[in-house]
């Protein structure tokens, strides 16, 4: 039953304050970056030419996508495993898992990256014992570089990944499996041509949601590439606090949300957006 | 699923590599904080607390602790008044232009924080909230909103919107009918929201290094500081007891949800 | 509970459009002081639309709602003072029976001791005085149903408004809550308007039903009378069942008329005044309980040759599906002890009813 008509300037009241907040001091303090990454140096569209003519820029950019391609595919495949395991425990084993997913999720990001440093630099646990044990003569370079970077994201991105694969695995009728292996099919068929197919419809949105999340991550490759490999986030915050070049960091950073928006556009015609966002979008 | 149908070996061998790969390199931070060393190192001869002495008996610590703290009460108040008001709003109104706003409210969680951060340097600048209290709180509080509007539209959308008319048509006001018969039974999910939003702003670290320098020092920024200057056992403590208190807020939530559900 | 007199509530050209959908259709309705009135059709119907447009929860996109004469149409649900028991009965399962049935006077402001007087009253008023501590969740269906009365019944509304308020329950139990409820009506003397698809609560409770279909008011009367002398056949089929005869009216006459269908001639007497114009097209509605089985040398006003297709046995009498030459397929419905044949299949059966037994209803507009 609508009640249209009857809802009276009440219920938009409620809604006012969070949209002013959100239109004074988010909406246009991102639409002044995207303003300034046509204006500043000069008006036009030189910073954007920038992206076909400074290769530092295309680097910058190549990086990027490799390490969030890479990225997205550990996270989906450490993921799914995980999410699988879940979604066939039993509900006791089930919290347990849940657990291991959401605790990492909401522990500090700069605790986690801190975490990593300890266990993977030059003297660090895992070199130390490695070396104490005679498997190596000398310390991996494990840290401060494109590895280090992947180890840290994808630790960071497989909560994401888990969470919407395991929403489209727990639709799944667990009957359906068991009707498959009483048809005859092997354990390996039965995940091949009921399981998997099901569950796809969740791979995909969490391959969105973490390719996304991951194009614009900072803090985690700032402090485990050591400054050596640039991903967009750092070299436009590099921009904008040490060399002061507003065009060039702001024409990045329009980039970077464009990318996403229309990484979100393409899928949202594959996926239900909500799947990615939960029951709020 | 339980009995049904069970995973092979392979993909169950995956599942807990993986949790391990999730778990143990934040415990390790619990055993280097331990140390009896001056430098990071497991303990050697003995385990030491002298590293958490350090940490709660610094000015500078225990300073951005409590900043770090209040900004992010204030901030979650902020995201906890305006995201609630806005989701019963949606709910409510629940039309084509609702459904435009609660995708706008999203926005914070789509919009990378690094182009909100660099926005807010310019945009805060004259309006002289730049290394401010309130301009943190602003920050981070219409960033947490997303999360009060997504776990209260979650709560709503298992309320009875009769409920809603019934009480109206009784003759009670917006007011009353939202004092009275909505707020009571959305509260767990405005609690859970306000535990994200706090989380969210007491982690927030990107948008601080922008727009705020030496008055406002959270505690991120502290830990920052100290991964990228001087690696030592202090950091870990602080670590330890940064997971101490976020597992205590999750913890929290999880037994009001179990009140709440039993 | 004073016995206070109910008020009047009136209905002009209430229309209610979503887009290009039209949910009620220019519906008008007189509702009495004190009357129990249903708004009876199937689903999709508008009835509900229209009870929410009488609570005020859905603007008419034209037309009004008066209540004694003054035009309410504007006022917000909370400013009209009707009471409502919803579908599913909407109790707020955080507040004990006896705080669900204080809400209404809550929001007035009412004292906390008069409060208390009051729900006390409500709560004797449905018996359930001793279930005022209780949570909602932790009573039957059928006293949910009764904390929802009260409720809606404790601050005095001019009117009280019921949606559907026996679905929910089950066979039985509806039939106990429907007397109950009638007696109900009687002791607070107040306007009750109901809404339900279910055409035997509709009969057995109200004191007027209105017919609705496809948002037009089809016919609105007592109970006896819409089911004797329905308008359309929408109405003769929605409420009981009825056999449907077509044919040409000879001979019209005030009062009656012979319908020529086949090589069968009926006769029949409406007892309207005005007299068809002879060879009009015309439709009867026939009730099954209307028909007898003939016995040997019994006769009837009027009387069909035909064959029993089928037949089930009702307990208290027979179900038959009869097929004549001229009439098609009838249906009949006899009590077992008037039936002078023992049915089976096959058996030739001589049929009659009264000339006053079949109805001259319209064809119902698409």
């Amino acid at each position: 039953m609508s009640a249209a008509g009857r809802t009276g300037a009440g219920w938009w009241m409620l809604i006012l304050p969070a949209f002013l907040l959100l239109v004074v001091f988010y909406i246009a303090p991102i639409a002044q970056v995207l303003t300034i990454s046509v204006t500043e140096p000069e008006l036009g569209l030189g910073n954007y030419e920038r992206l076909f003519t400074s290769s530092a820029v295309q680097r910058v950019i190549e990086t990027t996508l490799r390490i969030c391609l890479i990225t997205t595919v550990l996270a989906l495949l450490l993921g799914y495993g995980i999410a699988y395991a879940i979604t066939l425990a039993r509900p006791r084993a089930q919290g347990w898992w849940i657990l291991a997913v959401l605790v990492p999720l909401w522990i500090s990001v700069l605790v986690r990256a801190f975490a990593w440093v300890t266990l993977l630099r030059r003297q660090g646990l895992v070199n130390n014992t490695l070396l104490g044990a005679g498997v190596i003569d000398e310390p991996l370079p494990l840290v401060w570089n494109e590895f280090g970077i992947i180890v840290g994201m994808v630790h960071y991105m497989v909560p994401f990944a888990v969470l919407p694969m395991l929403a489209s695995m727990r639709e799944i009728d667990p009957r359906l499996l068991a009707a498959a292996r009483g048809l005859g099919a092997s354990r390996g068929e039965v995940f091949r041509r009921v399981f998997l197919p099901l569950s796809l419809p969740g791979v995909i949105a969490a391959g969105v949601l973490v390719f996304i999340f991951s194009l614009g991550f900072y803090i985690t490759p700032a402090i485990l590439g050591g400054g050596k490999t640039l991903m967009v986030a750092e070299w436009i915050s590099l921009q904008i606090l040490d060399l002061i070049r507003w065009g060039l960091g702001t024409m990045m950073a329009t980039m970077l949300v464009a990318a996403i928006l229309v990484t979100l556009l393409v899928f949202s015609r594959i996926v239900d957006l909500r799947r990615i966002f939960g029951a709020g979008a | 699923m339980d009995g049904i149908y069970s995973p092979g070996a392979a993909s169950r061998s995956l599942a807990w590599a993986t949790a391990f790969y999730l778990v143990l390199p934040i415990l390790i931070v619990v055993p280097v904080a331990l140390t009896d060393q001056r430098y990071l190192s497991l303990p050697q001869d003995g385990i030491s607390f002298r590293h958490f002495a350090t940490v709660l008996s610094s000015p500078e610590w225990l300073g951005s602790i409590w900043q770090s703290f209040t900004i992010a009460v204030a901030a979650t108040i902020l995201s906890v008044t305006a995201g609630t008001l806005c989701a019963i709003g949606c709910w409510r109104i629940s039309r084509r232009a609702t459904e435009l706003v609660r995708v706008m409210m999203l926005l914070p969680l789509i919009i990378p924080s690094i182009v909100y951060a660099i926005g807010l340097y310019r945009y805060f600048g004259p309006l002289g909230l730049l290394d401010r209290f309130l301009g943190v709180v602003i920050a981070h509080g219409v960033t947490g909103i997303p999360y009060v509007v997504i776990t209260v539209s979650t709560a709503l959308a298992a309320f009875d919107p009769r409920l809603e008319q019934a009480a109206r048509g009784m003759g009670a006001s917006l007011s009353q009918t939202l004092r009275w018969v909505i707020l009571p039974r959305i509260a767990p999910g405005i609690f859970s929201g306000a535990i994200f939003a706090f989380i969210h702003s007491w982690d927030e670290l990107v948008m601080v290094l922008f727009i705020a320098s030496r008055d406002v020092f959270t505690l991120p920024r502290r830990i920052w500081d100290g991964i990228n200057e001087n690696l030592d056992p202090a950091m870990a403590a602080v670590a330890v007891l940064l997971i101490l208190f976020t597992l205590l807020l999750l913890l929290a939530d999880r037994a009001l949800r179990r009140r709440n559900e039993g | 509970m004073s016995a206070a007199a109910g008020h009047a509530l009136g209905l002009r050209g209430l229309t209610k459009r979503y887009g290009d959908f039209i949910a009620v259709n220019d519906v008008s309705l007189e509702i009495g002081q004190g009357e129990f009135v249903t708004l009876l059709g199937p689903s999709g119907s508008g009835k509900t639309t229209i009870l929410m447009a009488i609570a005020g929860f859905v603007a008419p996109s034209e037309g009004a709602v008066l209540l004694d004469g003054r035009d309410i149409t504007p006022l917000p649900p909370e400013k009209r003072n009707f009471g409502m028991v919803f579908q599913g009965y909407a109790l707020f399962p955080h507040m004990t029976v006896a705080e669900n049935v204080a809400f209404p006077l809550r929001v007035r402001g009412m004292s906390k001791a008069d409060r208390d007087a009051k729900v006390r009253a409500a709560l004797d008023l449905v018996q359930l005085a001793q279930f005022a501590g209780r949570l909602p969740k932790q009573l039957s269906g059928g006293q949910q149903q009764r904390v929802a009365l009260a409720r809606a019944l404790v601050f005095d509304p001019s009117l009280l408004l019921l949606d559907e308020p026996l679905s929910a329950l089950d066979k039985k139990l509806r039939a106990e809550l429907q007397e109950e409820l009638k007696a109900l009506h009687r002791r607070v003397g107040r306007t009750f308007i109901n809404v339900t698809h279910d055409q035997e609560e509709a009969l057995s409770m109200s004191d007027r039903i209105a017919i609705l279909n496809h948002g037009r008011l089809v016919q609105a009367g007592a109970p006896g009378e819409l089911y004797e002398r329905p308008r359309t056949r929408f109405v003769a089929d929605f409420l009981g069942k009825s056999n449907f005869l077509e044919g040409t009216v000879r001979q019209p006459a005030p009062g009656g008329f012979m319908l020529e269908a086949g090589a069968s001639r009926l006769a029949v007497a409406h007892g309207q005044g005005a007299a068809l114009p002879p060879g009009t097209r015309s439709l009867l509605s026939l009730r099954p309980e209307k028909i007898a089985l003939l016995a040997e040398g019994e006769t009837a006003e009027n009387q069909v040759e035909g064959r029993i297709l089928s037949w089930s046995y009702l307990g208290a009498g027979f179900a038959l599906r009869i097929a004549t030459p001229d009439l098609g397929e009838l249906r009949a419905v006899l009590p077992a002890w008037k039936s002078p044949v023992a049915p089976a299949e096959d058996l030739p059966v001589r049929l009659g009813w009264s000339a006053d037994a079949a109805v001259p209803v319209e064809e119902d507009a698409a």
